[in-house]
């Protein structure tokens, strides 16, 4: 059974766009990841044009954040005040992301724009992943404990001006790291279609040192009002979210995420990390294959925007 | 207002052949068996017929049938290796390009028709007009007008590359024998349009070729729309993008929302 997308302008089999939907939603239940770093490359694989990828992706992140988040809210498991302050980080990015978004496709540059992006973003974090993960097995097997993330020591971070005290995490710590984070995280959403979580996170712990009970409640409370704007702002200036493919892929993605939370409790997670790491990787080396690759055609052809001259 | 062009038309074929005898001008008459194809969730192409009659058709006339999709500026970059890595560079803007492009014949183009009648006409993929108003210039030669291209023969293979691209997506076609003619001056011509056909009004000419130029020509409309749900998503997109932008982000929210009191708090 095919299903035609109205704004991608392509007829994709409806039962290809769940399973995605599962797959990538049974992982990111089972590894507690966004998934949109996976599912955008893939809906670019399938023909999805990447602007639409990108844009419909943001939207598919509002509903998976959303069920968390409220979650996180009714345990209170998240620090609001460092919240509001990522987010006003992350609207400036997002805005700033989608004009840019607008200009580069108006100079035919955007999908290459997409492409470089995720290379270097899904090179670093597959590599930083499957290090990381190697590492944890072999020390698993030496001492027989989980890893715990290492405690930076006072650095250049709180040599900033306009500190301010956060109840929640326990810290008393300058506004501009949060803001700065929270605008990058903003900018890749609106750019690449990704919540940026697998930023955030390790950002907060490491660079913040936020306490990792409420690294999670927070990530995702940024992540839903950033994507929610990152879809608005993406829909009225470039009409390029398609509803038919977000629901297609949201209801793939909630069913996945069910089974793979459930999954994520009987198995163990570093070698299942190694594996999420190489599927990382290989995403990366086919889209790396594409930008290097000789191009099937020596010409590309897209539609003129603007007014005549 | 097609019947008076016809006639206009005729009329101006008589006036530039006054060799030809009156009673001997050939008519054509043709009809689609859709005019209207609706684009729904399940669409993945259409094949029309268009039949025709042409009275007045001798043993070696010929039937070319032409299928112009609506028009749309495009913008052709080459792709160039900058750093290893493929970049597209090079624009060229080109105006008023059929965004569906068809032909059928009785027989291959080349031998139904001159190069000036073709061109002029613009039947043929080779013939079709493809202009890039910015890099052209108009120069006198010799005391005529033509018209020149800034970027001189490098303009051949951007239009090349429309060509060979849409052709790739079945959007552009050229079937030389695609024009099947029956007994009594009938004819028929099949019209496919592949899944990824653009949205609008398309022009299908018909025209009677005798001795190398058109004898006689008739045109009719088809018109291609997305339909249903489809439709209203698109339109409500571009026409209300706030709105649209707003309603996506609730259906997200309550999805997802929804699926946490579906499925429990874990």
């Amino acid at each position: 059974m095919t299903v035609y997308l109205p704004i991608a302008e392509l007829s994709v089999s409806l039962l290809l766009l769940l399973g995605l939907g599962a797959g990538v939603g049974f992982l990111s239940g089972m590894f507690g990841v966004g998934g949109g770093f996976l599912m955008t490359p893939l809906l670019i694989f399938i023909g999805v044009p990447p602007a639409v990828a990108v844009s419909t992706e943001a939207n598919q992140i509002v509903a998976s954040s959303a069920s968390g988040a409220l979650a996180h809210w009714r345990r209170r498991s998240l620090d609001v005040k460092m919240g509001l302050y990522l987010l006003a980080g992350g609207v400036a990015g997002s805005v700033t992301g989608v004009q840019i978004f607008s200009l580069l496709r108006g100079m035919g540059q955007i999908d290459l724009i997409i492409s470089l992006s995720y290379v270097s973003l899904l090179g670093a974090i597959g590599a930083l992943m499957l290090a990381e993960s190697l590492r944890a097995v072999t020390r698993r097997r030496q001492t027989g404990t989980s890893a715990r993330p290492p405690r930076r020591k006072r650095g250049w971070i709180d040599a900033l001006p306009l500190k301010t005290r956060f109840a929640a995490s326990g810290l008393y710590l300058s506004v501009l790291p949060p803001i700065a984070i929270g605008f990058f995280v903003g900018v890749l959403a609106a750019i690449m279609g990704v919540g940026g979580g697998f930023i955030m996170v390790p950002a907060m712990i490491y660079l913040l040192r936020m306490p990792t009970n409420v690294v999670v409640g927070t990530s995702l409370f940024q992540i839903l009002f950033v994507t929610s704007l990152t879809t608005f702002l993406q829909a009225s200036q470039n009409q390029t979210v398609d509803v038919v493919l977000a629901l297609s892929l949201i209801v793939g993605g909630v069913i996945g995420a069910q089974f793979g939370a459930r999954a994520g409790r009987h198995v163990k997670a570093e070698e299942l990390r190694i594996l999420l790491a190489l599927m990382v990787l290989a995403v990366c080396a086919k889209m790396a294959w594409d930008l290097v690759a000789q191009p099937e055609d020596l010409f590309a052809i897209m539609p003129a925007l603007g007014a005549r001259h | 207002m097609t019947g008076a062009a016809l006639i206009l038309l005729v009329a101006a074929l008589a006036a530039a052949q006054p060799t030809a005898p009156p009673e001997d001008e050939p008519t054509i008459v043709a009809a689609l068996t859709r005019e209207v194809v609706e684009i729904r969730s399940d669409f993945t192409g259409a094949d029309l017929i268009l039949y025709g009659a042409a009275r007045g058709l001798r043993e070696d006339d010929d039937i070319i049938v032409v299928v112009r999709g609506p028009l749309s500026d495009l913008r052709v970059m080459r792709k160039q290796r900058r750093f290893g890595i493929w970049v597209n560079s090079a624009p060229v803007r080109f105006e008023d390009v059929p965004d569906y492009y068809a032909v059928a014949a009785t027989r291959p183009l080349r031998e139904v028709g001159t190069f000036t009648a073709l061109r002029r006409s613009g039947i043929g993929l080779d013939n079709l007009r493809l202009s890039a108003p910015d890099t052209e210039r108009i120069e006198t030669r010799f005391g005529a007008e033509v018209v020149v291209s800034e970027i001189g023969e490098e303009i051949a293979e951007y239009r090349g590359a429309i060509a060979r691209t849409r052709l790739r997506e079945g959007v552009f076609a050229e079937t030389p024998g695609g024009v099947e003619v029956l007994e009594g001056g009938l004819f028929r011509a099949l019209v496919k349009l592949p899944a990824a056909t653009p949205v609008g009004v398309y022009t299908v000419e018909v025209y009677l070729f005798r001795g190398g130029a058109p004898a006689a020509a008739r045109s009719t409309a088809l018109t291609v729309r997305k339909a249903g749900l489809e439709q209203a998503i698109y339109e409500w997109a571009h026409q209300r993008p706030r709105l649209y932008g707003l309603a996506a982000v609730i259906m997200a929210l309550l999805a997802g929302w929804g699926a946490a009191a579906v499925f429990g708090r874990r």
